[in-house]
């Protein structure tokens, strides 16, 4: 459709756009009718007395606090921390502050509309929620009938509503639900499985430990449980005089207030953790009772394996001192077993991260940390379906599979649980390794979030032949959104359901319960939701797994086994209080300490060659349920040995399968791209800020007048002799990576001009660009534009938002520094070897002024 | 009943600059873009790889000599007797003469409604019982309130185990700012306006180094 035609049509902001009118969402090529105008007198503040309160979760970030909404007028005003979630005790971060911005963006979708024109060209007609909802069932129903449900893709950002996603694809018979865990925490999710068998985040025991060495993690700004976490390291410095060692290239909020911080060559992290083990092993610092009662080699075992790693071989991998290397393994090691290291994406997201991150757990093992007091501990943050079930008839998991969601390059990427290997998704189309014709995008700023994003990415997102139709449900005009056919507007989560949880610092287990605070504006509507009305109109052979109202039903299904309390039900409970924690579990220390019940022991059986005690399960299968250890059938390890493993038999098993070396033992693994380095070339690595996500704070008003300009870090002996200074232009050249991953050519990947600047904060050898900013869409707080509806895509409804019309200061158009560099799409596409996580911090460029 | 009387301390050294007091303000209060009630400030320092990094949050100091009080043509300010500096919006004919007299940019005149604004510890949250929204919200414990008549509050116990460590921002001014900070806050107190609001652009990366920052900013090319 021409632009010519198009006005014709009619046009109108979208708050009072007709069903069946047409819309132009391309940001700086609106035309629209004035909106509403907008309240003149200053309203009261919120008078809590008589405000309604509801409590909720937050999702601004992945680490889901439990929140209070305080609603006047039916506006959602105000988030508080909820006192009763254990993780946060009622303290929230500038993310979760900024919840009330979310929902009263004036900028969201709040109709259904379907493509006009071409895709990505921006064009929308306004249809109805049937119109939408047939649609989608025509398209999957054909998929379907065709003989191929895996032809259905569901794609999700940070959802959080998985549980129902993934009944609607097995109901339907796909096994393809594809997510982003490889950008994220791949490689440290398989270092703890691998180890000591677990499949969440580590949960520190910050606020009793002494002593903490951080690889690479800034939980002071980002991190999955970042203030969980944060504000028990706060009382563990400050109340327990605990010490804060970081590891980091670039001088994070977190790196900027340890007590010490080094800087070492980026992927080096294991080297570093390598060497502090062999110095706490020479120096016999470590817990021999601990390893001869738990770990499975035994200590001359591992004497011979640290052997190489010593101090001044980590030093020349690291360019730290061996002095200090020597220094820290005392430190750390004097103050066993009230310490611990731990790891984040400086450490893991490389192309050795799986060794690294197994190396910095296993100095937990050598100093006997695991599970104690001020240690090294972990517990499971999963809402489990066995404890939350959710409505019967369960839909049964396809046995189908393909390359998208398994591919068989990475095979510990699925071994453990599905963490999948997201970002070759859009590149494997590309090759026709699989088919789709049905791509459910939800939650998913790819174009921007992506390596390869506003590359690679936007010409899948564009090519009607490898995505032959494409549903987005989206809050805002995302990138990802301006790519589809069909755009579901959806709630917030503020405006939905769901049931909510992760890794307690209290070390027992807790649920928080997400409800709607207000309902939806327009007529957005929750994703679960869709999926729910979808899934009942797709035949008698799945219908009946949706025989239930909403997400709503469904939710109160799956609190059936909570304890009511004073409540009339287990749900009643959680709707009023919003959490509900297990306090009368023991706190998770030690638990592989833990002796088995004769009602856990009765009818197993005991190898008297491993002691391994094995049990058959509710389906028949034999498993390993615990290790006679001391005389006595314990808990152990949920690994395959019931003990801490510093050999894996499963990482050399699926080392073997593709190819790769790797005798099972964590073991140091140069990186490819950084062999033989010159001095031109520099490391390229990106980072979060505290107040942004990665995909979905931009929005957001008062988050991004914080940050809304992301240069390029540079320090001054690599700015200097190439003539930059702090606002150059500066442009970088990446290249593609080296050894066994994906496109490993080291060819030249792309080019893009950014600004510098120079400071103190960042290795020599490194720069660093933010991943959060460089929106192009997202309405006008996103993109950096003042404007009126009259002038901006007119999404939204009631009043505007006077800030949004001439608030915005950092707009370019007013000198302003804009919205930022995306770097994503010159970023390389890099699974690590064997278990698929991104290497994002593995790219190497070079830089010049221009 | 006597009144009570608030007073408010920040521990420096457990603040994260995590801006979620600045964010928790602005929604509570519905500050417009480029004005501020509630601030923190950065601060590089040192030389690679011995580079640290200081924050300052900086709220209205509900000074007991408060210059905004003396400057205001309307006497739309007052202090009340539980300590806190109030602007009466009623009243207020926004001459801005609070703005230029205050040594610390607490002040702002509101350029939608018209009227000048800042920090009161959200007076309003405190008649319904509750914190003011920055103290509620910390994740670090960094920002101590209470009523200090009351021996046994957290701020008492807090001034009496600390009153040799604590430190009052630019007390050269005169203004006997009531607001106190424990750790080195004055090293950063150069970045703190005086006659002016807090400038937005004091939040740009650029500022952070104690070195004055160059100029030069722009949107982003890729090219492909």
């Amino acid at each position: 459709m021409k632009r010519r035609e198009f006005l014709r049509v009619g046009i109108g902001a979208l708050a009072s756009l007709p069903v069946g009118a047409c819309i132009q969402l391309t940001p700086g090529e609106s035309t629209n009718v004035p909106s509403a105008p907008r309240a003149k007198k200053k309203r009261a503040r919120i008078d809590y007395q008589t405000a309604q309160r509801t409590s909720g979760v937050c999702l601004n970030c992945s680490t889901v606090c439990g929140i209070v909404g305080y609603v006047v007028d039916g506006e959602l005003r105000k988030v508080a921390g909820n006192p009763l979630d254990p993780n946060t005790a009622g303290t929230l971060c500038a993310k979760g502050q900024s919840s009330p911005t979310i929902a009263s963006y004036a900028d969201r979708l709040i109709y259904p509309l379907r493509r006009v024109g071409k895709r990505g060209e921006g064009l929308w007609k306004r249809i109805t929620w049937e119109d939408a909802l047939e649609e989608l069932a025509q398209k999957i129903g054909a998929a379907r009938a065709a003989g191929h449900p895996e032809r259905v893709a569901v794609h999700v950002g940070r959802s959080r509503i998985n549980d129902v996603i993934t009944r609607f694809l097995n109901a339907i018979g796909s096994p393809v639900l594809l997510n982003h865990r490889a950008l994220c925490s791949l490689n440290k999710r398989a270092a703890n499985y691998a180890t000591i068998g677990d499949q969440d985040w580590e949960t520190v025991d910050a606020e009793r430990t002494k002593y903490l060495l951080n690889f690479g993690a800034n939980f002071y700004e980002a991190h999955q449980g970042a203030i969980h976490f944060l504000r028990r390291v706060v009382r563990g410095r400050f109340d327990n005089g605990a010490k804060l060692v970081t590891f980091d290239v670039r001088l994070s909020n977190t790196a900027g207030r340890s007590d010490e911080w080094h800087a070492p060559l980026p992927g080096s992290e294991g080297a570093i953790a390598l060497a502090i083990g062999h110095v706490i092993l020479r120096e016999n610092l470590h817990d021999a009772a601990f390893l001869e009662r738990w770990c499975n080699v035994s200590i001359e075992e591992l004497r011979e394996f640290y052997a190489p790693y010593t101090p001044e071989w980590a030093a020349e991998k690291s360019g730290l001192e061996a002095t200090t290397l020597e220094r820290l393994a005392r430190e750390f090691a004097g103050c066993k077993p009230r310490c611990a290291a731990f790891t984040n994406r400086g450490s893991q997201a490389h192309y050795n991260g799986f060794g690294n991150d197994r190396a910095v757990v296993m100095l937990n093992a050598l100093v006997g940390s695991l599970g104690q007091e001020g240690g090294y501990c972990w517990i499971s943050g999963e809402v489990s379906a066995t404890k939350f079930p959710p409505p019967e008839p369960v839909p049964p998991a396809p046995k189908l599979r393909t390359d998208l969601e398994d591919p068989p390059e990475y095979p510990l990427a699925n071994h453990w649980q599905k963490m999948r290997v997201g970002q070759i998704v859009y590149a494997y189309l590309q090759e026709r390794r699989a088919k789709l014709e049905v791509y459910l995008s939800y939650t998913l700023a790819s174009p921007l979030t992506w390596p390869e994003g506003r590359s690679r990415t936007v010409d899948v997102l564009k090519d009607e032949e490898l995505i032959p139709f494409h549903a987005c449900s989206e809050v805002v005009y995302s990138e990802t959104a301006h790519y589809a056919d069909l755009l579901l507007p959806d709630a917030t989560y503020t405006e939905r359901w769901g049931l909510d949880g992760r890794n307690s610092y209290e070390l027992q287990p807790y649920v928080l319960l997400r409800q709607p605070m207000t309902p939806p504006p327009g007529e957005a509507r929750s994703f679960a939701d869709v999926l729910i009305q979808v899934g009942k109109r797709l035949g008698p052979e799945v219908a009946p797994y949706f025989d239930f109202a909403d997400h709503e039903a469904f939710v109160r299904a799956q609190c059936a086994k909570v304890p009511q309390g004073s409540y009339a039900s287990g749900f009643d409970r959680l709707k009023a209080e919003g959490a509900w924690v297990e306090s009368e579990k023991p706190k998770a220390y030690a638990t592989f300490e833990r002796a088995l019940k004769p009602d856990e022991l009765e009818g197993s059986t005991t190898d008297p060659a491993t002691g391994i005690v094995r049990k058959k399960n509710a389906k028949g299968v034999e498993e390993a349920i615990g290790l006679v250890v001391g005389g006595v059938a314990r808990a152990g390890f949920k690994t395959p040995s019931r003990r801490f493993e510093v050999f894996s038999a499963i990482v050399k098993t699926a080392a073997a399968k593709v190819g790769v070396p790797d005798d099972g033992f964590p073991r140091y693994v140069a990186i490819p791209a950084h062999e033989a380095m010159t001095d031109e070339r520099l490391h390229l690595v990106t980072f979060k800020w505290n107040v942004h996500t990665q995909g979905r704070t931009a929005p957001q008003k008062y988050l991004t007048e914080i940050v809304h300009s992301n240069p390029l870090w540079i320090h001054p002996s690599a700015a200097e002799p190439r003539g930059i200074r702090t606002g150059d232009a500066v442009e970088l050249t990446t290249f593609r990576p080296l050894g066994q991953t994906y496109q490993p050519t080291g060819a030249e990947l792309g080019k893009a001009v950014v600004r510098a600047f120079v400071t103190e904060g960042i290795h020599p050898r490194v720069v660093a660009l933010s991943n959060s900013l460089g929106n192009a869409f997202g309405g006008r707080i996103a993109t950096a534009r003042n404007a009126s509806r009259e002038e901006h895509a007119g999404l939204g409804e009631g009043a505007d938002d006077p800030d949004l019309e001439r608030g915005i200061w950092w707009d370019a158009a007013r000198g302003g520094s804009g919205a930022g560099f995306n770097i994503n799409a010159i970023l390389p596409i890099q699974p690590t070897p064997v278990t698929g996580m991104q290497a994002w911090y593995d790219t190497v460029c070079t830089l010049r002024r221009v | 009943m006597t009144s009570p009387r608030y007073a408010m301390a920040f521990d420096l050294e457990r603040c994260t600059g995590c801006h979620a007091c600045s964010v928790a303000c602005k929604v509570e209060n519905e500050v417009p873009l480029g004005h501020y009630r509630t601030k923190v400030y950065y601060q590089d320092t040192g030389r690679f790889p011995k580079v640290h990094r200081s924050f300052l949050p900086v709220v209205c100091m509900q000074c007991a000599d408060a210059p905004c009080m003396k400057a205001c043509p309307t006497g739309s300010i007052q202090r009340g007797e539980d300590g806190i500096v109030r602007i009466d919006q009623g009243s207020c004919d926004a001459t801005g003469a609070c703005v230029s007299a205050c040594p610390y940019g607490a002040l702002y005149v509101d350029p939608g409604h018209q009227v000048a604004d800042k920090c009161d510890f959200c007076s309003h949250r405190l008649e319904a019982g509750l914190e003011p929204a920055c103290v509620e919200t910390c994740p670090g414990e960094t920002i101590v309130f209470g009523d200090a008549a009351d021996p046994e509050s957290k701020i008492s116990r807090f001034l009496a185990r600390h009153r040799d460590e604590l430190v009052a921002l630019k007390p050269e001014k005169g203004a006997s700012p009531q607001v106190l900070y424990r750790g080195d806050a004055r090293a950063l107190e150069a970045k703190v306006p005086e006659g002016r609001n807090h400038a937005p652009e004091s939040y740009e990366i650029e500022t952070w180094s104690a070195r004055a920052p160059e100029q030069g900013q722009g949107g982003a090319e890729v090219q492909r």
